[in-house]
This record gives structure tokens, C-alpha cells and sequence, in this order.
């Protein structure tokens, strides 16, 4: 039974490498799973979903690697499911997988066939997109890995072309929820900076949950809080109930708080993802606010709006101009009556980078004392803020918060702490 | 302790029609006792796994719903306060003094039980259904997670309350919104997709045995093709089966376009989605005027 324990671990192994996350706990259900159903090969294969898989959008990389490590002796490949079960347990049984060189041991054969779990020529369609940027990031790392990548791939692609006869018999439908949560995640950790017009689509796609979630979480902290004033009439009817003991104090409704957002986003083309995305994220939110102002601005400022979901702005702006936001902010402070106010909020998003022309730091300084708070998004990398052309070290200095938004997961999160 | 097989062949007399994936999950959640968390879409059958399961096991199910809002008063256990105001004025009456009248009003005998308690205090096993688990907040999510780790509550005035039986948990939930690490940590997991056409033809035999065989396999081929039009609400199992009655009640012989036409309205609930599916309909329908 060690061996069949091993083998566990070293399968388990092999998920976290590609990604999944799995606890100590969840590690011992499995084992527990699989004494409980026992080894025949599609009972095995289930129960270790249930117990190890959390979120069927890693379904896909379980089946795979399962079929991998659990694979059946290869006489018997593509025979009736339940023949071949038996064969595989009697393998497994003997704590040996058998005669033939086993596919686990080949993967664990050198570091490298591990780490080639998380390649994109392992991935199911579904992750693939995941899965190439995280390529995309190791690009630069050196070229000799790629080469081993793309035999390895190769050898992967004949694996998998003999492996997919199984998966499709075995698991009918993979799920379209699925597909779809697994995108919308990988979509989530996408930097800006690397969106394609097709990345943009998708991510307006997954947008609309995340607005969901977002309007949940901003109403959630207005309901939340028990205190303020006592609504007495409602008290006094809860207490009739109670023979008069005021035991339920009931509150009055808050009142909506009174936050303006003033929200300027650059929309030239270095940032123009980053900000259409949070436009479009915060008019889904706007019921949270008194009062939405948005603009944006490439030299010059233009108010926006999403009608049926496209950018409206007024007047057009020409968007391979070249930014000037010294000038943006000067147009803003000129209409800074009812909009500037010590209830406002600014929200900017932008990477400061102002093509060497004046910054006009001092306004940003003006307009932090008019209103309650200046928020910074920056889209940039924190590495690169402050190279070439950036001025946003000399914003940084006035504004009440930088945050970085690199992508969208880290765009909620910056625009949840705001609200 | 019921063996793997007799979990088919309960699963088969309970007339639930399920695949490998379902009973093995149910199987190692009856016998690790651990809860499960089903996920799937809308529809797809997850509630009705509980309640096969409480008919297989031959015990109460117990439900708690939840939605925005759900607190422990609701899900767990509330004061008797009309109860307690009673007995204490008529503790008064008698001239009891408050030490003999509070030991009173907060035992059980005051306690109202709402689901998780009655389902941790049941002096038997009993399935435990917390149905569209991620409909409730966040925090009432957190507060789930002592109970399903060890099965037990504390409410103040009694002390901690353990489970003499570990009741059977099943979770449901839609992906309204996601559920946290922890809880699914918990749980062990099972997802639910819509039946395959072969799969969705043995439900409608079973439930539905007045429609003809030939008709039924037409009409699950059917609604299958319609649920991957993208619909903005996909007819559920419950739904194919409405229509397979209408069908019936209907006399229709024959699946063609104008059939189809006419009882569109038990599958389809939204206007644009008709709208799509009439548009198709002819190349949809299995046999064609």
C-alpha cells in the first residue's frame, strides 16, 4: 500500500505544480477517498475529484494528469472502461504499475518534465489561455528551455492524442460554466499592458460578475453597520410583540453617504484597457455613489459615458494625441465649482507619463486640499514608475494614495478600498 | 454502513438516474462524513440529490434556504421570547425570584430550533440541505465553518451542542458569487452539469412513461440542442420534464416544427429566448414538415 501512497503524494504533487491548490486535509481526504471506494480505475478517478478538486474549472488538469499518472497498461487502451479498470487495479494492487515503463515515472524522470505540467501544450483549451501567460512571462528566461519545451511538447501532443480517446468517453461534458469561470480567472490576472483587442472583449465579458460582486460588496458596508439613529415608531411596534420589553432596537435607514466620485482616466494607448474596464466597472457601481462624475482625457478632458456599453465622450477626443495631463488638470480646476468639493472623491488612472511636458504637480496639490481624497490608479508596473518620461514620482508626492492596478483582480480590490 | 453498490441500486430505487461521478461522490460523503458542496448550473439537479438521499436513507430532510441577509437567528436558534415573557410573569406571580426564573426560560424548552440546530440535535441521522449557499453573506459563510468542521454549535446559555449523529450535509450553490477557499477546503465537491441526451431520455422514461419512447428520445435530443444556443435561461431537468407532460396532455405524435411551436412556453421563460429558439426552430426540430 506505500506504493499506491507514494504515488498519491507524487500526484498531488503534480497538481499544486500545475496550479491546483490543495490543503494537508484535503491531501489525507483523498487517500481516504480512494480506501473507501477502493482501485478500480473510474471509482478511483472520481473519488479523488471529489476530494481533491474544488472548482471545476481545474477539472481539465485533473482528468489530464490523472490519466497520466493512473494511466491503463497500454494492451488494453481504448478497450470497454470496466475491463480496463480491472486491469489497472490489479497493476496498481501489486504496488508496481506493471511491466511497462510507466508514464509517472517518466515524468518524474527530471525536474524539467515536472515544471513541463504547467506548459501550454499540457493545457486543456480551457486553460490555455492561462497557461500561455504564464509563458509569456517566462519568455525572457532563455532560449535552451524553449527548445526542451517544444520537444517535450511534442512528445506531450502524442501522449495526449492517445490519452483523448479516454478523457472524452470518460468525462461526456466538461461543463460550459466551467470554460467560462476558468477564463474569466485567467482573465482577471492578465496585465493590462498585455491585452489584446480579443483580451478586451473577453474581459468585458467577465465583467459583468465582477460589477455584480463588486455592487454587493459596496452595498454590504452600508447595510452592515447597526448604529446611527433609532427609529423609534418601528421599535415601539417590534416591543408590542414583546409585551413592551424593548429588546429589538430597530434603526433608521442609513441614508446613502454622500461621496462624490470625480473619476479621470487616461485613454491613450498605453493605458486605454485599464481604463475603459474601470469606467466600465464603476458605472455598474454607481447606485453606491451621490454623485458619478467621469472623464477622460488624452490632452485633453472630455466627459464619458457607456451607453449599452460603449465609451461615450463629449467632445471626441483625438486619441493618438500626445498625452498632456499638466494641461488635463488645468481644465479641471477651471470647473473645479460643484464638482471639486469636500465630499469628493478623485479617482485617477493613469501611468503619469506626460511626454516631458509640464506636470503641474502644484494642482494635483490644490485639488487634494479642495476634496476628500485623490486616489492615484497607476496600470504600470511599479518597477517602471518613475523611468523615461513618467512624472508620476512628482503626483505621488500629492496625492493621498498610489495604488498599482496591474490587472483587473488588483483593480477591484484598489477601487473596494476606495468606496 | 452502506456499501458502494448498494448506493446504485438505492440511487436506481429512489428513481434518480445519475452517472459514475455523482454516486461516488455521494458514496465517499456518506463515508468519510464529510459535507459535500454540489455546484452546477441552475436546474442540473443538485437539490434533488438531497432529497433522494434523505429517501434512500430513510430519514427527515432538513432544509435551510439561504438568501442575502440569512443570520444565525434564522439558520440556528432564536429566543422564545413570548414564551419567556409568560413564564416570567407567571414565575412572578408565584413569587419565584430570578435566579429559579432564569434557570428556566433559557433551556430548551425555550429554544426555537431552526434548521442547523434541529439538524445537530436530531437524535438520528438526517440530511442536511443548505441550499444556494453562496445567495448568503460572506460572513454567515464563515460562521458554517465550525459547524461543518466539527459538527457541533455553542450557544451561550447552554453551552456547546455536539452532534450525537453527524447529519449528512449536502451544499448547493449557483456561482452567484465565489465561495471561500476555506469552506470548499471543507467539503468534498461534486459538479453538476445537464444530463447528456442518452442520460436526459432515462429521466424522462422514468418520470414521464405515458410519452412514447421514440418521442422522448426526440425530445431530449431537443432541448439539449437548445441548451447550447446561449439561451439567457437554459430550460432545467424540471422544465424538460413539464414539456414532456405537455407533450403528452398535447397528443402529440410526432416532434416536428410546429409541435415544437406550440409548447415553447413550458421551456422557455423569457421572451428573446423564444424569440431565438422559434427562429431556429425548423432546424432544430428532429423531423421536419
Amino acid at each position: 500500500m506505500a506504493a499506491l501512497r507514494d504515488q498519491l503524494v507524487s500526484f498531488i504533487a503534480a497538481l499544486r505544480a500545475a496550479g491546483v491548490r490543495i490543503s494537508v486535509a484535503e491531501s489525507i481526504d483523498a487517500m481516504n477517498a480512494v480506501a473507501a471506494v477502493g482501485l478500480e480505475r473510474a471509482r478511483m478517478h472520481e473519488a479523488l475529484a471529489a476530494a481533491l478538486i474544488k472548482d471545476e474549472a481545474d477539472r481539465a488538469i485533473f482528468d489530464e494528469s490523472f490519466n497520466r499518472f493512473f494511466a491503463a497498461p497500454r494492451a488494453n487502451r481504448g478497450e470497454h472502461p470496466d475491463q480496463r479498470g480491472e486491469q489497472v487495479s490489479a497493476a496498481s494492487g501489486r504496488g508496481r504499475p506493471g511491466e511497462q515503463p510507466s508514464p509517472r515515472d517518466a515524468a518524474l524522470a527530471s525536474p524539467r518534465d515536472e515544471k513541463s505540467l504547467s506548459l501550454p501544450s499540457e493545457a486543456k483549451p480551457a486553460k490555455k489561455v492561462a497557461a500561455a501567460r504564464r509563458q509569456d512571462t517566462e519568455k525572457g528566461k532563455d532560449a535552451e528551455q524553449g527548445k526542451d519545451a517544444e520537444r517535450l511538447s511534442d512528445r506531450m501532443r502524442g501522449r495526449r492524442e492517445r490519452g483523448e480517446a479516454q478523457t472524452r468517453e470518460e468525462s461526456p461534458t466538461p461543463g460550459i460554466d466551467a470554460t467560462r469561470v476558468a477564463r474569466i480567472r485567467a482573465i482577471e490576472r492578465t496585465a493590462f499592458d498585455k491585452f489584446s483587442d480579443l483580451d478586451y472583449d473577453e474581459a468585458r465579458d467577465a465583467l459583468a460578475p465582477l460589477i455584480r460582486r463588486f455592487r454587493i460588496r459596496l452595498g454590504r458596508r452600508l447595510r452592515l453597520a447597526r448604529t446611527g439613529r433609532i427609529d423609534f415608531r418601528r421599535t415601539i411596534r417590534a416591543a408590542l410583540q414583546r409585551g413592551g420589553a424593548l429588546i429589538d432596537l430597530n434603526f433608521r435607514a442609513r441614508r446613502p453617504r454622500h461621496v462624490d466620485l470625480v473619476i479621470l482616466a487616461d485613454i491613450s494607448g498605453s493605458v486605454r484597457y485599464a481604463a475603459q474596464l474601470m469606467l466600465e466597472l464603476m458605472a455598474g457601481a454607481r447606485g453606491c455613489f451621490r454623485r458619478v462624475s467621469s472623464f477622460v482625457y488624452v490632452d485633453h478632458l472630455a466627459e464619458a459615458d457607456f451607453e449599452d456599453g460603449h465609451l461615450v465622450m463629449t467632445p471626441a477626443l483625438d486619441l493618438y494625441a500626445r498625452s498632456d495631463f499638466g494641461r488635463v488638470l488645468g481644465e479641471l480646476w477651471e470647473r473645479r465649482t460643484g464638482l471639486l468639493t469636500r465630499g469628493a472623491i478623485v479617482v485617477i488612472m493613469g501611468d503619469g507619463r506626460n511626454n516631458r511636458l509640464p506636470a503641474r504637480a502644484d494642482l494635483v496639490r490644490e485639488i487634494v486640499r479642495a476634496c476628500r481624497a485623490v486616489v492615484w490608479l497607476n496600470p504600470e508596473d511599479p518597477a517602471r514608475w518613475g523611468t523615461g518620461d513618467s512624472a508620476i514620482k512628482q503626483y505621488a508626492r500629492e496625492v493621498n494614495a498610489l495604488v498599482p492596478s496591474r490587472n483587473l483582480r488588483e483593480l477591484q480590490v484598489a477601487l473596494a478600498a476606495i468606496a | 454502513m452502506l456499501t458502494r453498490e448498494q448506493i446504485s441500486d438505492g440511487l436506481k430505487r429512489a428513481r434518480y438516474v445519475t452517472n459514475e461521478r455523482v454516486e461516488t461522490a455521494i458514496f465517499l460523503a456518506l463515508a468519510l462524513e464529510k459535507p459535500l458542496l454540489i455546484e452546477g448550473p441552475a436546474g442540473a439537479g443538485k437539490t434533488e440529490v438531497a432529497k433522494v438521499l434523505a429517501e434512500m436513507l430513510h430519514t427527515e430532510l432538513i432544509r435551510l434556504q439561504c438568501y442575502e441577509g440569512l443570520d444565525e437567528a434564522r439558520a440556528l436558534y432564536e429566543w422564545n421570547y413570548q414564551k419567556q415573557l409568560l413564564r416570567m410573569q407567571a414565575g412572578e406571580q408565584q413569587g419565584l425570584r430570578w435566579e429559579e426564573l432564569s434557570e428556566h426560560i433559557f433551556s430548551r424548552d425555550y429554544l426555537l430550533e431552526r434548521p442547523l440546530l434541529k439538524a445537530i440535535t436530531a437524535p438520528s441521522r438526517v440530511v442536511l440541505l443548505i441550499d444556494e449557499v453562496d445567495k448568503a453573506d460572506e460572513e454567515f459563510e464563515a460562521f458554517l465553518l465550525e459547524l461543518l468542521s466539527d459538527f457541533q454549535i455553542s450557544v451561550p446559555e447552554l453551552g456547546t451542542l455536539k452532534a450525537h449523529e453527524r447529519p449528512v450535509v449536502i451544499l448547493t450553490s449557483n456561482r452567484a458569487r465565489e465561495l471561500s477557499e476555506a469552506l470548499r477546503r471543507r467539503c468534498l465537491y461534486l459538479f453538476i452539469d445537464f444530463p447528456g441526451i442518452e442520460q436526459e431520455r432515462k429521466i424522462i422514461e422514468l418520470k414521464v412513461p405515458e410519452l412514447d419512447a421514440k418521442l422522448a428520445a426526440e425530445a431530449a435530443g431537443f432541448v439539449s440542442a437548445i441548451r447550447k444556443l446561449g439561451l439567457r435561461k437554459p430550460p432545467s431537468i424540471a422544465e424538460t420534464l413539464d414539456w414532456a407532460r405537455a407533450l403528452v396532455r398535447l397528443g402529440v405524435r410526432e416532434l416536428d416544427t410546429d409541435a415544437v411551436r406550440t409548447a415553447l412556453g413550458v421551456l422557455l421563460k423569457h421572451e428573446e429566448d423564444r424569440v431565438k429558439v422559434e427562429s431556429k426552430a425548423s432546424a432544430l426540430a428532429p423531423r421536419r414538415r
